[in-house]
């Protein structure tokens, strides 16, 4: 039934693994390129400062302490949300019956919908600039990496009225389990109010099994298609009657085994039979070899490169095994790794509107998000607790096209042009004493793009801020300097590596 | 896409060598500058395709009423149109009143109604049916948009960076292609780059834009520069293309009215665009649904009416037909809210040229519904076969994801 497609175009990199070596540790040169290359992928980026101090340790040193999250009490632990208001008594009587409502009530209905609803509106920006604002602010971005892996992995979204506080409770979920137990976490989610919404196992009873979060467990989450027959979703749907949740008046809400809805028979599913409840049922899918590839393919699409090579993939799942699918082992052996480091993996991912916008934010010393740049995330195709579907956000290819670009460009000027641009980012200012246009190019690729720019480009920059050979533009003065700088800065960014991650 | 590196080196070199202005001219927009406003670009004659989505869910039966069932009276006591204020267009079915210049439209041929349009298992979800409609996929998660394979699949030339606009300020799903890359426009004022205070900046700008000669390798490096190029042409050249363009009809100063009428304008600047996307809504009336739907649904008769008018007076009618689409129809049963829920099954109209004008398909039944649902009777890929094949003369197979009968409702 699927839409045949022409072949996929893969972005896996050009060249050839060194299967034999790709996971051993690290020990080539150490730089603030490589440094840099780090950061952007177990977090953000980070500031100019968290670059020059991880390129002055070692590359062994440095994964150490991004694996071994920082203390992060000092951060804003949660955002403040509204509770959702609660319908004044009788406003709904008959509404389940199907009876006319007279106008006046309607028109109560309505006012109270749209009071609803605007408070939806105020949780879901005060939760978005609440996760940005952490993320900038981390001293454990890897854990808010994961925690946004996870939000594109395990997928929900307000869609189905799931409230803020649902929604806020499953990403605390993510942050806890960020590199913890893949196993334990898929249970947790089984059991997660969002999810249980999102998913339908809340109207999945024994009488009329829904088999919704059943299939996209196997499909999207675990083991991929292909790995289990339809007769698998049937039984394991059985196997997960009952769980559903209790709403609570607060808008949070609380799990509920409801052993009467469940369908305590026999199931037969991958092979085995018994009375299996949910809990089983993730057991025996964490005892498939497709179950740790999966996690280990999808691992290295977002951490190393696109299209990993089927023997990279063993390599990690073996891995994932080896550690009972405790991740933090796991990640701490591939972000040291030869691979993590070759050149092939080096800016070979798209970076994802979440991570353009909040890397710009740590390069330029911005701590705050403003309301406009939720829009702007929209423009470019990421809402933050708004997946676009159960596959979450495609990525790679997808962040980018004509009207993305236009967005992440307008961006870019936006905040070189921000008139705290100089205040905030200290490495910017001191470059302008310097008067030269030489020097004032060097440190916006060198911080921007550690360098990755061609020889023709950085002359070009250098005589757009020098003023030369362009008639209508003088040299490079006390009066000119200021708008110059924000122009170079803008064009920086504007290039292709700063779209790459 | 490697067919292109030739080209953008040869960008980079001028701009190097201080030909920049030379080589920005070096694109298919120069011929059109020299040659306009005849001929134009290639396939500037050619059929287009305008897809306007109805989006939230609009409601069919109070769209294309059939006020010959008596059922359709007893499920909406109040949210029924009268008999007497239906326009007819027979014994069964006729359009919502506020439709009266769309029935004009109608009455001469240019409309065809395909009833009870929609797919296996519906989702009730406005995002998961939205998605189903734009892929074309009910059952599986695809990466493009039907009309994005269709895009990729019809050997439309690389270098015309409008091969197809959506009028919107976010990419529609549905025109996700692998290989073409289609622009986004929600107006002409606002679309571009806000940095052009000076035109050095913005030569540095396309020159960077396009440097792929980097000290890194990246299989992504290649697809940001092309389609960084695209954008900031694009952004740059649209304005300029579609200036020579005088509207001859008076369009609804609505949203809809101003996208169809610079939906006018790119066809008639003959910019050899053959897939336009409008968006309309939102039709999500759960609440006091009249009010909603009559004024969009007034709003949509006269602006889809100014612009075939408009069309018309530039010779373009013939050759672009419209499709209008909604994620899903609504509830047959009123709710308590004299608005209607999340439904199913809904008419899909074909407009303009080349269009056989009437009804296509029974009304849905009733007295048999799917959970108090219309059941479908044409599959929405079908409607889309049906386009792709009778209308811009390609094979659909491969893009509806199936082989689907098509509809006689095109020549």
């Amino acid at each position: 039934m699927a839409a045949p497609t022409t072949d996929p175009a893969t972005f896996r990199p050009a060249g050839t693994l060194d299967s034999a070596n790709a996971l051993a540790p690290y020990n080539g040169p150490w730089d603030r390129r490589r440094a840099a290359h780090l950061l952007r992928r177990a977090g953000f980026g980070g500031s100019p400062a968290d670059v020059e101090r991880v390129a002055a340790l070692s590359p062994q040193a440095a994964v150490d302490g991004i694996v071994r999250f920082p203390d992060t009490s000092s951060l804003a632990g949660a955002p403040a949300l509204e509770t959702p208001p609660i319908p004044p008594r009788g406003l709904y009587r008959g509404f389940a019956e199907g009876m006319a409502a007279d106008p006046e009530v309607a028109d109560q209905r309505k006012a109270f919908q749209m009071q609803r609803n605007a408070s939806r509106r105020r949780n879901l920006i005060a939760m978005q600039t609440w996760w940005l604002e952490r993320m900038i602010a981390t001293p454990a971005p890897l854990q808010e990496k994961m925690t946004l892996f996870w939000h594109g992995h395990f997928t929900s979204s307000p869609e189905k009225g799931t409230t803020a506080q649902e929604l806020f409770a499953q990403n605390r979920l993510f942050r806890q389990y960020a590199l913890g137990n893949i196993r334990e976490l898929t249970l947790h989610v089984a059991q997660d109010p969002a999810m249980l919404r999102y998913l339908d196992n809340n109207v999945n009873v024994k009488a009329h099994p829904n088999e919704n979060f059943a299939r996209e467990l196997m499909e999207l989450f675990t083991l991929g298609i292909g790995n289990y027959t339809e007769q698998d979703i049937r039984e394991s749907a059985r196997a997960f009657t009952g769980w559903t949740f209790r709403h609570e008046d607060d808008g949070s809400g609380t799990f509920v085994d409801a052993g009467a809805r469940h369908d305590d028979g026999t199931k037969t599913f991958l092979g085995r039979s018994g009375n299996f409840s949910g809990t089983d049922i993730i057991g025996i899918i964490f005892t498939q070899p497709a179950a740790s590839r999966f996690f280990a393919a999808k691992l290295l699409a977002f951490f190393v490169y696109d299209d990993p090579e089927p023997q990279l993939v063993d390599q990690v799942a073996a891995l994932l095994v080896k550690h009972n699918f405790e991740l933090q082992p796991v990640m701490s052996v591939l972000l040291r790794s030869n691979v993590f480091f070759s050149e092939r993996a080096y800016r070979a991912l798209v970076k994802s509107p979440v991570e353009f916008v909040v890397g710009t934010h740590q390069l330029f010393g911005v701590p705050k998000v403003q309301l406009v740049e939720l829009g702007t995330l929209r423009t470019m195709g990421q809402v933050l607790f708004y997946p676009p579907n159960v596959k979450g956000w495609d990525g790679g290819k997808a962040w980018i096209n004509s009207q993305t670009v236009l967005t992440r460009e307008n961006f870019a000027n936006g905040v070189a042009q921000n008139p705290q641009m100089l205040q905030d980012a200290a490495w910017v200012a001191r470059t302008l004493p310097t008067m030269d246009p030489k020097a004032i190019a060097l440190a916006l690729t060198q911080t921007l793009l550690q360098g990755d720019v061609s020889p023709a480009a950085m002359a070009q920059l250098v005589a757009y801020l020098g003023g030369a050979g362009q008639a209508e533009m003088g040299q490079l003065s006390g009066e000119n300097i200021d708008e110059r700088v924000r122009g170079a800065a803008y064009l920086t960014m504007a290039m292709p590596a700063y779209q790459l991650c | 896409m490697h067919g292109n590196n030739m080209k953008r080196s040869g960008f980079l070199l001028g701009a190097i060598s201080g030909l920049s202005v030379v080589s920005s001219l070096d694109n298919v927009f120069a011929a059109a500058f020299a040659q306009a406003p005849l001929p134009g670009l290639p396939g500037a004659s050619d059929r287009v395709l305008v897809v306007i989505n109805f989006q939230g869910g609009n409601d069919g039966l109070n769209t294309v009423v059939p006020y010959g069932l008596p059922d359709y009276y007893r499920f909406r006591p109040s949210l029924g149109i009268p008999q007497g204020d239906v326009l007819r267009l027979d014994d069964t079915v006729g359009f919502n009143p506020v439709l009266a210049p769309f029935k004009k439209m109608y009455d001469a041929g240019n409309v065809a109604v395909v009833q009870g349009v929609g797919y296996p298992d519906p989702d009730h979800s406005h995002f998961r049916s939205t998605e189903i409609w734009q892929t074309a996929a009910p059952r599986t998660y695809e990466t493009t948009g039907w009309l994005g394979r269709y895009l990729d699949d019809a050997g439309l030339p690389k270098d015309n960076l409008f091969n197809a606009v959506a009028l919107s300020n976010v990419l529609p799903e549905a025109l996700v292609a692998k290989s073409t890359d289609v622009p986004a426009v929600d107006a002409l004022r606002g679309y571009g780059l806000r940095s052009d205070r000076n035109g050095s900046d913005r030569e540095a700008f396309h020159e960077f834009a396009r440097d792929t000669t980097v000290p890194f390798r990246s299989p992504y490096l290649d697809a940001v520069a092309e389609i960084e190029d695209h954008a900031q042409r694009g952004a740059e050249e649209l304005p300029k293309l579609v200036a020579g363009y005088t509207p001859q009809a008076t369009y609804p100063a609505t949203p809809l009215g101003r996208s169809l009428a610079l939906a006018a304008q790119i066809v008639g600047s003959k910019l050899g665009t053959r897939v336009l996307y409008v968006q309309h809504g939102s039709f999500d009336t759960h609440v006091t649904q009249k009010q909603t739907q009559d004024r969009l649904l007034a709003d949509f008769a006269n602006a889809i009416s100014a612009f075939y008018t408009d069309l018309a007076a530039h010779g373009n009618d013939k050759r672009v037909m419209t499709m209008t689409f909604s994620e899903f129809g609504r509830r047959v049963a009123e709710n308590a809210s004299r608005g209607t829920d999340h439904g199913e099954a809904a008419p899909v109209f074909l407009i303009g040229g080349g269009v056989k004008g009437g009804i296509y398909g029974s009304h849905p039944d009733l007295t048999r519904l799917n959970m108090g649902n219309l059941a479908f009777g044409t599959d929405f890929r079908s409607v889309y076969a049906t386009v792709i094949e009778r209308w811009l003369g390609r094979p659909s197979l491969a893009i509806v994801g199936g082989s689907f009968p098509t509809l006689a409702a095109i020549a």
